[in-house]
């Protein structure tokens, strides 16, 4: 059987998908990152090598999420796409009407406009990480409540309690006084997802139109209170897609497949033996100007593989 | 006189001149992280970006020596026009006493600028600066020009780099010619050296072409937008940049009657969405938009510095533009503390929309084509 792989290392979670010739999801595994792209990465894919059978052949690989270039040398990846392209390719696959994405992940929060199955505009968060995942990770971790735990308890809350969701170490205070104000832990993680919501659609939807069908995925769409803190905001249904979480990697792995077929080449893949090598990047400054770059190599065996960094081209050409 | 300015576009071009003049030269450096660290400890927080890059240059170049910074001035509500002075006062705390000569506009303070000029011209009989002149404004366009052809065909370089070294070969070249008569010469040899560079060959239609307008410092200086110019043709798309020195000389120069310079047009095809122009270029930047579209541009990247308030202005009504010129346009605001890898995600998600809207385009084209052969 044909396979095709998809891969997101993100900053809070790597995701590892296999899909079959009809977009079927054969594999899906969501690991939590730790700082550790690479090892992530390797266990992910040691994980599918033992899910596959011999018959299975990798025809194709795609890499995204911010740690897509190391990853994509690494592995032999046929596309390596930013993860805003890789979102929307997998959405419009499986909601060819949708007309605004929501996507929320770890340190990156996106709203992506479609029309007609093509991507019309798009806005990712530049200032704070007020309005990602890492924000409600951080503050559950704060009221000691488990997250997987978070959503189900913003569901049970009586108070409206309205948290500023401007910046993340003022909703922090501002949380603090709400809990000396005697609000139960379930009110104000409400409220929480009310500041996170309202943030993004504020710093992201601004100036936008947004139409529905809206699609909401990425690792945050896993908690019900934002569900409907969405649904509240909005004033529409939101659909959550079957595999949410792992949309970018099920993205990469469909442009892959297209771009194999298309090209009518063979896969870059390099194997599943890489998961046995040892690749340990590497970053020092450069000391030839006063820009004084941060330059990551990454070496293989005592080679070195890829450089990149550098403004000049200095190093990332020496390869 | 130990001279130095700030670095913007073409330096070569301004350094020529002074040196015609009988200066000595500090060239500034390329800002670099070293310029802004040292431009944003001084300046005070909430100024704009190329104020902070401007004052780091000014610093380096006290450091190296320079008696004299030459700049130029601005005038209207942008607060560009009040750079001069706080660059003035900051320094002079910080205790160098370097000289800072603004030129101004020649219509608002004609004495002032005659002035100005005549102490620049530092002895040099009135012949030989009418000459420097001729020169210098003969060699920036050339410049420009080159510069813009580069960023048109190095979107389809083979070999990485070699844009680079052919440009480096060129400035050589200019350095070692002083003559008026020969830079016609070396602007053609510069061309030939140019068309030698190994390119792929791409199909018309498939060719990706994007505009970039802004605010003059930040669209003019690479080293201040991380090379946005370079990665976007990194990602294999053409790059058509509206600011550059020559264009800004002749819009500045020539009076308004006679000026026949295409940032004049802009600025009138502007109207249609600014009644009055809100200071920098933000009436012409608007123009540009409106002419990328009808040139057929597939997208247009529109820089500004953080907190600029007359491409604040711009950014405003953007989305609107988007829509009625049916051409997608990404803002970006720039300062010191821009993320790579956020600049590149965006950069790259841009040029994947620009180009799948392009694909949906020729697509239609071609089924309209067809239809129509087979109507025949």
């Amino acid at each position: 059987m044909d396979i095709f792989i998809g891969i997101d290392t993100g900053s809070v979670s790597t995701n590892v998908i296999a899909l079959d010739e009809n977009i079927n999801v054969l594999f899906s595994k969501y690991i939590r990152t730790k700082g550790q792209p690479i090892n992530s990465v390797k266990e992910g894919m040691a994980m599918l090598k033992e899910e596959l059978d011999d018959s299975c052949v990798v025809k194709a690989v795609g890499v995204t999420g911010s740690g897509r270039q190391m990853i994509g040398l690494m592995v032999g990846a046929d596309v390596v796409k930013n993860e805003i392209t890789a979102h929307a390719a997998a959405t419009t696959h499986f909601y060819p009407d949708v007309q605004t994405i929501f996507e929320i992940g770890g340190q990156d929060s996106k709203i992506i406009i479609v029309k007609n199955g093509i991507v019309t505009d798009f806005s990712m968060n530049t200032v704070c990480a007020a309005g990602t995942g890492s924000f409600l990770d951080h503050q559950s971790e704060r009221l000691g409540v488990d997250i997987s735990e978070f959503g189900d308890l913003a569901l049970t809350a009586q108070n409206d309690v309205r948290i500023a969701g401007r910046c993340t170490v003022f909703a922090e205070s501002d949380m603090i006084a709400k809990q000396q104000y005697g609000y139960s832990k379930a009110d104000i993680i409400k409220g929480l997802c009310d500041a996170l919501v309202r943030n993004y659609l504020n710093n992201l939807g601004r100036g936008k139109t947004l139409n529905p069908p809206f699609v909401f995925q990425g690792g945050v769409a896993a908690n019900k209170g934002i569900i409907k803190a969405f649904e509240d905001q909005i004033g529409h249904e939101v659909i959550i897609p079957k595999h949410f979480n792992v949309m970018g990697a099920i993205g990469m792995a469909i442009m892959a497949k297209n771009q194999v077929e298309h090209s009518g080449q063979s896969s870059k893949f390099k194997g599943f033996d890489f998961i046995n090598l040892e690749f340990t990047p590497k970053s020092f400054e450069c000391t030839g100007c006063a820009n004084s770059c941060e330059v990551i190599k990454v070496i293989n065996n005592g080679k070195t593989i890829a450089m990149w960094g550098d403004k000049c081209g200095k190093w990332s050409s020496s390869i | 006189m130990k001279i130095s300015f700030p670095y913007m576009g073409q330096v070569q071009g301004y350094k020529k001149l002074l040196e015609f003049l009988g200066h000595e030269v500090i060239m500034p450096q390329k800002p670099t992280q070293h310029t802004f660290d040292i431009g944003v400890l001084h300046s005070p927080e909430f100024i704009c970006y190329p104020f902070k890059v401007m004052l780091g240059t000014y610093i380096e170049a006290c450091e190296s020596g320079a008696e004299m910074i030459v700049s130029s001035g601005g005038s209207g509500p942008c607060r560009a026009g009040m750079y001069c002075e706080v660059h003035r006062r900051i320094l002079k705390q910080m205790g160098y006493s370097t000289e800072i000569l603004i030129f101004d506009s020649l219509k608002k303070h004609p004495i002032r600028f005659v002035k100005q000029v005549l102490r620049l011209k530092n002895k040099t009989p009135m012949i030989k600066l009418i000459k420097a002149f001729i020169y210098t404004f003969k060699l920036l366009p050339l410049l420009d020009n080159i510069d813009e052809i580069i960023k048109i065909k190095r979107a389809y370089e083979i070999n990485s780099g070699d844009f680079d070294k052919a440009r480096e070969k060129i400035t050589e070249m200019f350095e070692a010619t002083n003559k008026i008569s020969e830079l016609c010469g070396v602007y053609k040899k510069a061309i030939e050296i140019i068309d030698a560079v190994p390119i792929r060959l791409v199909d018309e239609k498939d060719r990706v072409k994007i505009g970039i307008v802004g605010e003059i410092y930040v669209a003019m200086e690479a080293a201040t937008n991380m090379e946005i110019e370079r990665r976007l043709n990194a990602l294999g798309v053409e790059v058509y940049n509206v600011q550059n020195i020559s264009g800004w000389l002749k819009h500045n120069i020539i009076p308004r009657k006679f000026n026949t310079s295409k940032s004049w047009k802009a600025f009138d095809e502007g109207s249609r969405y600014k009644r009055c122009a809100c200071g920098g270029h933000d009436k012409e930047n608007t123009g540009w938009l409106i002419e990328f579209a009808k040139n057929g541009y597939d997208g247009a990247v529109h820089l500004m510095p953080f907190g600029c308030l007359p491409e604040l202005i711009t950014r405003s009504i953007i989305p609107q533009m988007t829509s009625d010129l049916d051409m997608p346009i990404l803002t970006m605001s720039i300062d010191e503390q821009n993320g790579e890898a956020n600049t590149q995600t965006r950069l790259e998600a841009f040029i994947d929309l620009c180009k799948s809207k392009k694909k949906a385009k020729n697509e239609v084209y071609q089924e309209k084509k067809e239809s129509h052969t087979v109507g025949v």
